[in-house]
């Protein structure tokens, strides 16, 4: 799609790429005019900065990842519609009373031992608590109290039964999952669990001083993550690079408006994500690519694409250094703001967490969950897209948001769902000031 | 999907000094004990083995095993009594050899 | 080689809380007995003297995919006297062996540093062979962390 006459595509010379303004000549004007049909190369300009030029043109048609949405093959196929999404409300209301139940409760303390140390139904009892030597006292979480002597409490079996079946009725601002009510244990399970719990009368002995939550050292992340030799996430750069100055079926690459990025965008990814008026949501940098490739060379680069991630890993990359400071002073911007601080403090999923109960200093962050630690929401965006050493492979934080969903039991969005946008903005309000680091390794 | 490799090694050095050199070479290492969507053992295809050699004299030999995380990377000494060449040389299970050199001037 | 496609990345590793295990892929495991026959046959039976070896691993690793490990053996590294193997084995894997480094004097240090899997908690041994003749051991229990959730 080159403009007849146009031999700028490609070219990295500037006062070539001027020449090529003035034989154009409508620039912008023409590109935002065509931009509701998609696919419009803007006119080139030497060296498009985006602090000083008009908006980028943008793709305004359709999703900018794949439509509908299917979750990635391997990722647990568990179906949570009944439940809260960030998307929708569906959580059945909280009990307000405790259940009547037959006491003595009967129940099988072994099999008891067992389902709390049992990972496959939502991370288990464990992740929270110690509970004297079940799971083998083998890297059990903090981020509940230590129940070993929960048996010499005097607590009523309706009691133990009430509060592992539904916490709420007892502390409406429990962060503990609902786990009766949810449908994540039965009767008979919960029989057996209170069961183990009444056997727990003494101190847990952990094996090495690591397993116990209280004596853990708090992990530091002491990794170069910009060493190639270290982290594998820097070798997308080089891609990147490749990628910028390649020539698609248009003719154009993105060297054509951006013959120095280093310098153009030095600190533009600093200040993503950012409301974008024209689609009336929080955009992203992986959203931005995908819309802005798609506008201008007319690269197809939809959200979570190898290509996408090793562009957003670049871009970020290029502010490295540059304190997160986003825009969320008024208008819609500030909107979006608190809508994202809302969502993240909205009860998902089966097991009915926010992202704050995990991640807010004041609840479970800075804690242990098994044997791995909460961190809080600032530090959390600084140093993604991230290399994850866990599956040899990047993540952007769309992904990260659609992966924590889907462990706490609640149905993912479309990684350029609106409101992922918005919880995008508040965590980088939560992270000003925080200098990007990108990309990052983790586990 | 050619093995891709990186180094480090220094430009310069002393003469006997003890020069520390890194190595990493792009690789899934595939452990021969993952099955795959379709149920099946995917065979095993790990590089196995990595030497290193300076003017011709071993510095390094190894033998990799499947426990070698992938993309493997390899950390060690070498002492430098003149100037010359290091090759490196990584071998696939399929008997695929990839190498690299890198000069040093020593002084 | 490109980094691997998101769709083969995806193969590679179901869910990550198991990573680890899902790429080993097997449910048998080398046992304590397997690792001591890997050794036996490296030290022709001999016995190894604990000392002198020195291993870099972490307490908990964060995952059992990819974990730091350093090896150092005290030696002179003359003509002389100097480690000629340092072999690793771990008791937890399916197959027991990770590295055997051959050295000289060339070599300057006894020292070999790289990235190893985990199928589980485990001990990793090692020993080191000298050219006079002698046999260290040395070995470091790494715990491989439990998930909190998915992971």
């Amino acid at each position: 799609m080159t403009p007849k006459g146009n031999k700028a595509a490609g070219f990295k010379s500037a006062s070539v790429a001027l020449a090529v303004v003035a034989v154009c000549g409508f620039g912008l004007l023409q590109a935002s005019h065509a931009l509701a049909q998609g696919m419009q190369r803007a006119a080139p300009k030497a060296d498009a900065n985006p602090a000083a030029s008009k908006p980028a043109p943008l793709s305004l048609d359709g999703s900018a990842a794949s439509t509908p949405w299917k979750r990635y093959s391997g990722w647990p196929k568990r179906d949570e519609s009944r439940f809260n999404t960030l998307a929708k409300l569906a959580t059945p209301p909280a009990p307000t009373t405790p259940r009547k139940i037959t006491t003595p409760l009967t129940g099988d303390a072994a099999n008891g031992a067992k389902l709390v140390a049992d990972r496959t139904r939502g991370g288990s009892c464990l992740a929270c608590h110690v509970l004297g030597q079940a799971g083998g006292a083998n890297l059990p979480g903090n981020v509940g109290p230590d129940l070993s002597e929960i048996g010499n409490a005097g607590l009523s079996d309706e009691r133990l039964f009430n509060y592992v079946y539904d916490a709420r009725v007892y502390n409406p601002k429990t962060v503990m999952p609902p786990w009766g009510s949810h449908g994540l244990f039965n009767d008979k399970e919960i029989g057996d669990i209170v069961a183990f719990l009444k056997t727990l009368k003494s101190p847990a002995k952990f094996a090495t001083k690591v397993d116990d939550p209280n004596k853990r050292p708090d992990p530091v992340e002491t990794r170069d993550n910009l060493d190639e030799m270290v982290n594998p996430g820097m070798w997308a750069i080089e891609r990147a690079q490749k990628l910028f100055a390649t020539k698609t079926a248009s003719g154009s690459s993105c060297v054509a408006c951006h013959s120095d990025p280093k310098t153009a965008f030095k600190s533009w990814a600093a200040h993503m994500p950012a409301w974008e008026p024209r689609l009336g949501k929080v955009l992203g940098v992986e959203e931005f690519i995908t819309r802005h490739a798609k506008a201008t060379t007319g690269a197809d680069w939809l959200m979570e694409s190898n290509e996408n991630i090793d562009m957003a890993i670049y871009l970020r990359n290029l502010a490295n250094g540059e304190p997160i400071k986003v825009d969320v002073a008024q208008g819609p911007a500030k909107a979006a703001y608190e809508r994202g601080k809302a969502l993240a403090d909205r009860k998902l999923g089966q097991l009915n967490f926010s992202c704050n109960d995990c991640h807010s200093p004041d609840r479970a962050a800075l804690h242990w969950i098994r044997g791995q630690w909460l961190g809080r929401q600032k530090g959390q965006l600084d140093h993604f897209p991230t290399w994850r050493t866990s599956l040899n492979q990047v993540w952007d934080i769309r992904r990260r948001f659609q992966w924590c969903q889907v462990n706490i039991r609640a149905d993912e969005l479309s990684p350029d769902a609106k409101e992922y946008g918005d919880l995008e903005l508040y965590l980088a309000a939560e992270n000003a000031g925080q200098k990007l680091s990108v990309p990052g390794i983790r586990h | 999907m050619a093995v891709q490799t990186r180094l480090r090694v220094p430009k310069e050095a002393k003469k006997g000094e003890v020069i520390e050199i890194k190595t990493l070479a792009t690789h899934p290492m595939e452990t021969g004990f993952r099955k795959g969507p379709d149920g099946k053992t995917i065979p095993r295809k790990i590089l196995n083995s990595f030497s290193c050699t300076f003017n011709g004299k071993t510095i390094i030999d190894c033998t990799l095993e499947p426990a070698i995380a992938a993309n493997p990377y390899l950390e060690f000494t070498a002492k430098v009594e003149e100037s010359g060449t290091f090759k490196f040389t990584w071998t696939d299970d399929d008997g695929t050899v990839t190498t690299a050199e890198q000069a040093i001037t020593v002084t | 080689m490109r980094q691997m496609t998101r769709r083969e990345a995806l193969t590679v590793a179901i869910g990550a809380g198991t990573a680890a295990i899902v790429l080993y892929g097997s449910d048998a495991r080398a046992t304590p007995d397997e690792a001591k026959e890997a050794i036996a046959k490296f030290t022709g039976g001999k016995t190894a003297e604990a000392g002198k070896i020195t291993i870099d691993l972490p307490e908990i690793a964060e995952n059992g995919n990819t974990v730091p490990l350093s090896v150092v053996v005290d030696s002179p590294m003359e003509a002389n006297d100097y480690v000629s193997d340092i072999f690793v084995v771990g008791e937890g894997n399916p197959r027991p062996g990770v590295i055997h480094a051959k050295l000289t004097p060339a070599s300057g240090k006894a020292k070999v540093s790289t990235r190893i899997r985990l199928a589980s908690t485990q001990n990793i041994i090692c020993i080191a062979k000298t050219s006079t003749g002698k046999l260290y051991t040395n070995q470091k229990l790494v715990k491989v962390t439990i998930g909190g959730c998915g992971g």
